[in-house]
């Protein structure tokens, strides 16, 4: 069996059409649940093409002559909804085999795991903001998801700061007066305009990544990379759009 | 027992780890065992103290690596450490030994080594760096051949299906090999630096940004360096030059990285001849983090475990630095995180006859 931990929210939502165009064995039941582990459906691969996304018709044509996947119980899948933070956690124990989880995510972590693939999906970046006022002036307290990366951003910068960790709704603490920057992940820039907020800097592009716990990777060699040769090729088939 | 009571407990310092009895007699019982297979392979134990110096424990690697060390100063200002491995104390004992004319030294250990960490013991024990973990490993001096590799990865085998350990998997690399090929194929070795330490972290993703990020336009796609490395298997027994198609940017260099394919060739023949091919791969990516070996590198990987719970490797030029040339090879089992791999599989249940148990079969 196979442990697939995903990331609850943008990224699974975002990734799951490119798992599906990839052929891969996909969680049953998965939108309408509100339970948090999924096995694959086994109805083998030909009954998934149909739900295929997009550019169907090239993808299939990948999967010509490969046997399928989830039919005998070596190859099982069983898919976790977990917590982005708690993926990395996940796949650094082995509880998971493989996770699917935001560059972001893995860097703030620090866990190790294997990262194989850039799944380009569920891009977005992460950001300096701050009220228009504060625009040029040191940055004195910056409120963040991610205290590990942006002591290492300020720091880069020679700026001292004090880092103050929030579990969500960063830019309530920029709106109230809290904090004078925060350092968040930005998609759209919406959240941050309806607040009033403007971004000072792009700190990096992060995007969906396929990571891999280290004795999983080895163990379970070949179908892990099979996975992420198939991903590869759906990848490279939607860019090629 | 109510949690909501100021007690007047004391706590542990960060990493630290209590063992209860029973999971106390578990390790003792699992460092015996291994002990036991190293004794029958006539390795004889030694010890020594927690601490050595800094530049002890430099010798032969970068200077980077002591970052994950706990370093104090001893009373007249030198710098010291706690032992993260048991290698540098061992090549400090053997050197005057040799010196003396001893031609093979066959020495093992089940000491205590440390780590820097951030994270609670209880966190770090089964994946990742631990504060305090317990090496049972040995170091084989003097000779220097295919079959001693072979002997001493088929003792690491036996030591895995003496404790009863089935689903595990080694991954066999070479020191030198990514390195060269890399250079050979056209890197600078400033950048070939960052992508071994893009390989040693798993950072795949990284090590293809980096190479596409080379503004050598002749290069090869990181994508393609990456699965030329890990398809490369020397149990094809095949030439290089057979497998890839190769034009070296550095043709000294090229004949550099035929030549270790040759003797990985050789190395596989080897382990074929001695049975010990199952359940054992070549990935040229695995790459240690550890700068002093020479030769072939080796992991071992157990289910539920997201760390190697065995590794080593050969190292030539280390009994150099400690006054004392001599070509080496050696390895550690991790043995909390053996007893992770083997409490999965409820080895503790199992009846114990003293002496007698973890025999597999």
């Amino acid at each position: 069996m196979l442990t697939i931990a995903l990331a609850k929210g943008r990224t699974a939502d975002d990734v799951m059409p490119l798992w599906t165009s990839a052929l891969l064995p996909k969680p049953e039941g998965m939108d309408e649940s509100r339970s948090l582990v999924f096995h694959a459906s086994t109805d083998g691969l030909a009954g998934h093409a149909d739900g295929v996304t997009g550019k169907s018709a090239g993808n299939a044509g990948n999967a010509d002559g490969r046997s399928g996947f989830g039919e005998s119980e070596d190859e099982a899948f069983r898919f976790l909804l977990a917590k982005p933070a708690d993926v990395p956690t996940y796949v650094s124990f082995g509880v998971a085999d493989i996770g699917i989880v935001g560059k972001d995510v893995v860097l703030e972590s620090g866990r190790e795991v294997y990262e194989l693939l850039d799944l380009k999906k569920a891009e977005c970046r992460l950001c300096v903001a701050g009220r228009p006022e504060h625009r040029g002036k040191p940055a004195h307290r910056v409120a963040t998801k991610y205290p590990r990366l942006a002591d290492q951003y300020f720091r880069s910068r020679g700026e001292a700061v004090e880092i103050i960790p929030l579990g969500g709704s960063i830019e309530l603490a920029a709106v109230i007066g809290l904090a004078d920057r925060i350092f968040d992940l930005v998609q759209t820039g919406s959240t941050l305009k309806a607040n009033g907020l403007v971004i000072f800097d792009e700190v990096m592009d992060v995007s969906a990544r396929l990571v891999a716990n280290r004795s999983s990777y080895r163990t379970k060699r070949r179908l892990i990379d099979e996975i992420s040769a198939r991903l590869g090729e759906s990848i490279t088939a939607q860019a090629g759009v | 027992m109510s949690i909501d009571v100021v007690r007047k407990w004391v706590d542990r310092p960060l990493g630290m780890q209590d063992l209860f009895p029973q999971q106390a007699k578990f390790r003792r019982k699992v460092e015996s065992v291994l002990l036991e297979e190293f004794d029958e392979h006539g390795f004889e134990m030694v010890s020594c103290g927690a601490f050595e110096y800094v530049d002890t424990l430099l010798r032969g690697r970068a200077a980077a690596e002591a970052e994950a060390w706990v370093r104090v100063f001893d009373t007249l200002g030198r710098t010291v450490a706690l032992r993260p491995e048991m290698t540098p104390s061992i090549a400090r004992m053997a050197a005057p030994v040799l010196s003396g004319g001893n031609k093979e030294i066959k020495w093992c250990y089940a000491e205590r080594v440390y780590h820097r960490t951030d994270d609670p013991a209880s966190l770090s024990w089964v994946s990742g760096r631990a504060a305090e973990s317990t090496q049972v490993g040995v170091e084989w001096i003097g000779p220097s051949s295919h079959e001693v590799d072979a002997k001493l990865l088929l003792m690491c085998q036996s030591g895995l299906k003496r404790l009863g350990l089935k689903d595990w998997q080694m991954v066999v690399s070479h020191a030198g090999f990514a390195s060269a090929f890399l250079s050979a194929s056209g890197i600078e070795s400033a950048v070939v630096d960052d992508l071994l330490a893009m390989l040693a972290r798993g950072d795949y993703v990284g090590f293809r940004r980096i190479v596409d990020g080379q503004e050598d336009t002749e290069l090869a796609s990181g994508d393609v360096l990456l699965s030329v490395l890990s398809k490369l298997d020397p149990f094809s027994s095949s030439r290089l030059t057979d497998l890839i198609h190769v034009s070296w940017k550095d043709a000294s260099l090229g004949k550099q990285v035929e030549h270790y394919w040759d003797s990985l060739v050789q190395f596989a023949a080897q382990l074929k001849s001695m049975g010990l091919a199952n359940q054992l791969t070549f990935d040229l990516t695995l790459t240690r983090d550890i700068s002093y070996y020479t030769g072939i590198v080796f992991e071992v990987f157990a289910n539920g475990v997201g760390a190697p719970v065995a590794l080593g490797g050969r190292y030539d030029g280390l009994l150099a630095s400690f006054g004392a040339p001599a070509p080496a090879v050696g390895f550690t089992y991790e043995v909390e995180r053996l007893m992770a791999a083997l409490s999965e599989i409820e080895w503790t249940t199992q009846p114990t006859n003293d002496g007698e148990t973890g025999a597999s079969e």
